[in-house]
């Protein structure tokens, strides 16, 4: 594994993208940059379409940018996939991602397999993610049994399984009662004091369970300080 | 150097992943032993219209096609790889493949390795029952190299259908899979000898790993004579699976870099 980096734990440096094809192309990120100090929570809001999601999917290295660099630890998202994405964490917008005729356990278990979590460590971790977001009773229940916010509960578990030093959210409120609020509060406390770093995305005039340290809104593709 | 065993091992977990949903359909595994049973059967009595030695020296036609069907299934769920990864996309699980350290190339020869170790597990039990029940002599002898051939068979064909995920991931289409699996059954003899095309056609059975597949395995399990010497057989079997292997994982990886730059990746 790479040694840490001394910089910030995540830098965006002037990322552009843009959608569409020719004469419909249209840029919906310009020359974003952002560092995101180890320690802190990062809160970046904007109206639906502004370019949120587009910037976690750029950090998650599923999508590239037309122009720009993200580091991770000091690792560029174009280096090693594996390095690249042990550190990241990320929770993808809405409710997919999640096998219906499988079990919670079975999902973390996948997961942390996945994300090349060591045998020796795995239950633990599996049972450390079912204790965080209240999911042991449930544990071998399927998911397409569990409620919307247990659903979410559930996928909030699987983005902290492998225990990542970057948490990327996407509109992370999602289904969750206040009780699951809490939890997820508790999962990004975990996470901060693991000297990691959260990203937040969520639509512009959401009311925000957690303390950010760092506030953004995207509009007309550049990041400005607010939210 | 990175190890290889957290990425088999992550290939393997996805596998029982996917045998324990397969399993939690009960009836699937019961319709599908039932649709084996009649196609057996249809076959066994289409056999009976074909004189013995039509299609080799010692054997009846229905071992012979026997052979050429289990064949067909294990290149069937080998090129029907596009079609898995497409539902992983649509149920939008293949996100979470993507970012995790298993990475998209990975990911995809994990989804398709249930598909493909099941399909080789039923052609044996398919097998098993056209010798038991059907009467199909099984040279016992052969069952052990036969396996080694089933295995290197269907590893090049999965090679076969990475191109195919491939073309999915970069083109969002993998339309073609089906005419491919009905063409090279065709052309690679599954149901009658190559001996009966037309000369000019014949060279389209020597450039594709079915061929030599199925022509071993009948040659080990019922004793047909191969079209050609078994060590050439073996080693263009041997020579598909090497070429194919690495050709078929750079096409994959660069259509994964492609649909990354489009933003496409995720698109189904």
């Amino acid at each position: 594994m790479a040694a840490p980096s001394a910089g910030p734990l995540v830098r965006f440096e002037g990322i552009w993208r843009h959608w569409g094809r020719g004469k419909g192309r249209w840029p919906v990120l310009r020359g974003v940059d952002l560092d995101v100090p180890a320690g802190t929570v990062t809160g970046i809001g904007g109206r639906n379409g502004a370019g949120k999601t587009t910037l976690l999917r750029i950090a998650t290295a599923i999508l590239s940018p037309d122009a720009g660099t993200v580091t991770v630890d000091g690792i560029p998202s174009t280096a090693s996939w594996r390095e690249y994405h042990r550190r990241i964490g990320f929770l993808s917008a809405g409710d997919r991602g999640l096998y219906a005729r499988f079990s919670v356990a079975g999902h973390l278990d996948y997961c942390a397999r996945i994300a090349f979590v060591p045998r020796s460590e795995r239950p633990r971790a599996v049972e450390e993610a079912m204790r965080h977001f209240d999911l042991t009773a449930l544990a071998k229940r399927r998911a397409d049994r569990l409620s919307q916010g247990q659903r979410q509960r559930l996928r909030l578990a699987l983005t902290v399984v492998h225990r990542p030093r970057v948490l990327l959210l996407d509109e992370p409120r999602n289904s969750l009662d206040d009780e699951g609020l809490a939890m997820l509060s508790a999962a990004i406390d975990d996470v901060l004091a693991r000297q990691g770093a959260v990203i937040w995305c969520s639509p512009a005039g959401e009311a925000q369970p957690v303390d950010f340290d760092q506030r953004f809104v995207i509009e007309d593709g550049v990041l400005r300080p607010g939210l | 150097m990175v190890s290889v065993l957290p990425y088999l091992s992550a290939v393997w977990a996805t596998m029982k992943r996917d045998a324990l949903i397969f399993v939690s359909y009960r009836m699937r595994v019961l319709s599908q032993i039932v649709a084996m049973l009649f196609s057996l059967t249809i076959f066994y009595y289409v056999g009976k219209l074909v004189p013995r030695g039509t299609v080799g020296p010692h054997d009846e036609y229905f071992a012979f096609a026997v052979v050429g069907i289990v064949t067909t299934a294990v290149l069937t769920s080998a090129l029907g790889s596009a079609q898995i990864v497409r539902m992983e996309l649509m149920q939008g699980n293949f996100e979470r493949i993507l970012i995790s350290p298993l990475g998209p190339v990975w990911g995809v020869i994990a989804v398709a390795a249930f598909p493909i170790a099941y399909s080789t597990v039923f052609a044996g039990a398919m097998l098993a029952l056209a010798s038991l029940a059907f009467g199909v002599p099984l040279h016992v002898g052969g069952i052990a190299p036969a396996l080694g051939v089933g295995v290197l068979g269907a590893l090049s064909l999965a090679c076969l259908g990475l191109f195919f995920v491939a073309a999915l991931i970069a083109f969002k289409s993998a339309l073609g899979a089906a005419w491919v699996i009905a063409a090279l059954s065709l052309l690679g003899g599954a149901y009658f000898p190559l001996r009966l095309f037309p000369g000019w056609i014949r060279w389209t059975s020597d450039v594709q790993p079915y061929t030599p597949t199925v022509d071993l395995l009948r040659h080990l399990l019922i004793g047909t004579r191969p079209a050609e010497a078994i060590w050439l057989e073996l080693l263009k079997l041997v020579g598909f699976t090497a070429v194919l292997m690495p050709l078929s994982v750079g096409v994959l990886w660069s259509a994964v870099r492609v649909s990354r730059r489009r933003g496409t990746i995720m698109e189904f």
